[in-house]
């Protein structure tokens, strides 16, 4: 998330809303996505892109399915 | 007399939304009858439908002008009709600010609200004039990027609704800095200038000011992404800081050097924006 979107360390954290807080775009979930598939080599689909609203539940979602 | 005038423009205004309905039920049927014989192939349909809604948006302007409604005049500058389709962006202070535009020029594309064509002449003007449905996320950067690719203009509001109540620019959206990036064209920015405030969010519309709403369209220099950005940056870095500069921009065009609201300066006609003297000044229609 620092490369992509140059967001600073004290800015992240485990309750941060990625909407709320990180005023991340439709855009930008789609290049999330792809960077957590390239790193974790999971495929996430639709309804997972749908349910994940903070850092923590991108955390949650990787630590299930790895 | 103040009160006259008022009560004029009160009448103005309700005439003016009347025009605009009944405008809407003729160009949909035009666009439901003569255009389906007319034309056969949709990207002709949609050519001579958005210049209908054109001469539409100038007709309309012109009755608001007649009304002492408003008043329209286009700091002249460069740009506005190069050939080849121009990516457009403009702040958003009232709700005329498409007829406006659309008044400036013969061919516009522009994204609409899906929900929008709850009325049925809408829909019909809309879906024939080919206009981009405002659904999120890639499919709508990607249908604005093909309209640039054939060569059409398009016309992106940054704040994605009209400005706030007191006037202060609303964020700004990056869906134009990702179809910039993306086509590789630059950014036409208009400013809106006006003046009283009237048709803003939070007005009724029966809020017409004292005096005729005096609107001033200034066309910005170009904004070249490729000068703002690295190739090499990841899309969401690159928005980012395409989107900033924008409002940057329409920050210090929209309000003066001490940093005042554009209401302050504009109590003072000889400050009024637009009205110095060595700029040249061109009155609408031509």
């Amino acid at each position: 998330m620092k490369t992509e979107f140059h967001f600073r360390d004290e800015d992240l954290r485990l309750g941060t809303h990625l909407v709320d807080d990180l005023d991340l775009d439709s855009i930008d979930a789609v290049d999330l996505a792809v960077r957590v598939e390239q790193k974790t080599g999971l495929s996430l689909d639709e309804a997972d892109l749908k349910s994940i609203r903070t850092i923590q539940d991108i955390v949650d979602l990787i630590d299930e399915r790895l | 007399m103040d009160q006259l005038s008022r009560w004029a423009r009160i009448a103005g205004t309700a005439i003016s939304f009347a025009v605009f309905g009944i405008g809407g039920l003729v160009l949909a049927l035009l666009c439901l009858t003569v255009f389906r014989i007319v034309a056969k192939k949709p990207r002709d349909r949609e050519e001579r439908a958005q210049y209908l809604v054109h001469l539409a948006f100038r007709f309309h302007v012109w009755v608001m002008q007649r009304l002492g409604v408003c008043e329209l005049s286009v700091r002249a500058g460069e740009g506005l009709h190069v050939p080849g389709g121009q990516l457009i962006v403009a702040n958003h202070p009232t709700l005329i600010d498409v007829v406006l535009i659309g008044s400036l020029m013969p061919q516009l594309d522009c994204l609409v609200k899906t929900d929008a064509s709850r009325n049925p002449f809408m829909r019909a003007v809309v879906r024939t004039a080919g206009y981009v449905p405002n659904d999120l996320g890639e499919a709508v950067v990607e249908a604005c990027v093909a309209r640039l690719q054939e060569g059409r203009s398009l016309l992106l509001f940054p704040e994605g609704t009209r400005s706030m109540k007191g006037g202060e620019l609303g964020t700004f959206h990056r869906g134009a800095a990702h179809v910039a990036l993306r086509s590789g064209r630059p950014i036409l920015p208009l400013v809106i200038h006006c003046t009283p405030r009237a048709l803003t969010r939070g007005q009724h519309w029966y809020d017409v000011g004292d005096r005729p709403m005096s609107f001033t369209i200034e066309i910005g220099e170009p904004i070249d992404p490729r000068r703002l950005t690295r190739p090499n940056e990841s899309r969401g870095v690159a928005s980012r800081k395409l989107t900033a500069a924008l409002r940057d921009f329409y920050q210090a065009r929209l309000y003066d050097r001490a940093g005042r609201g554009a209401g302050d300066a504009f109590q003072r006609r000889d400050l009024q924006v637009g009205h110095r003297p060595d700029e040249d000044r061109v009155p609408f229609p031509r």
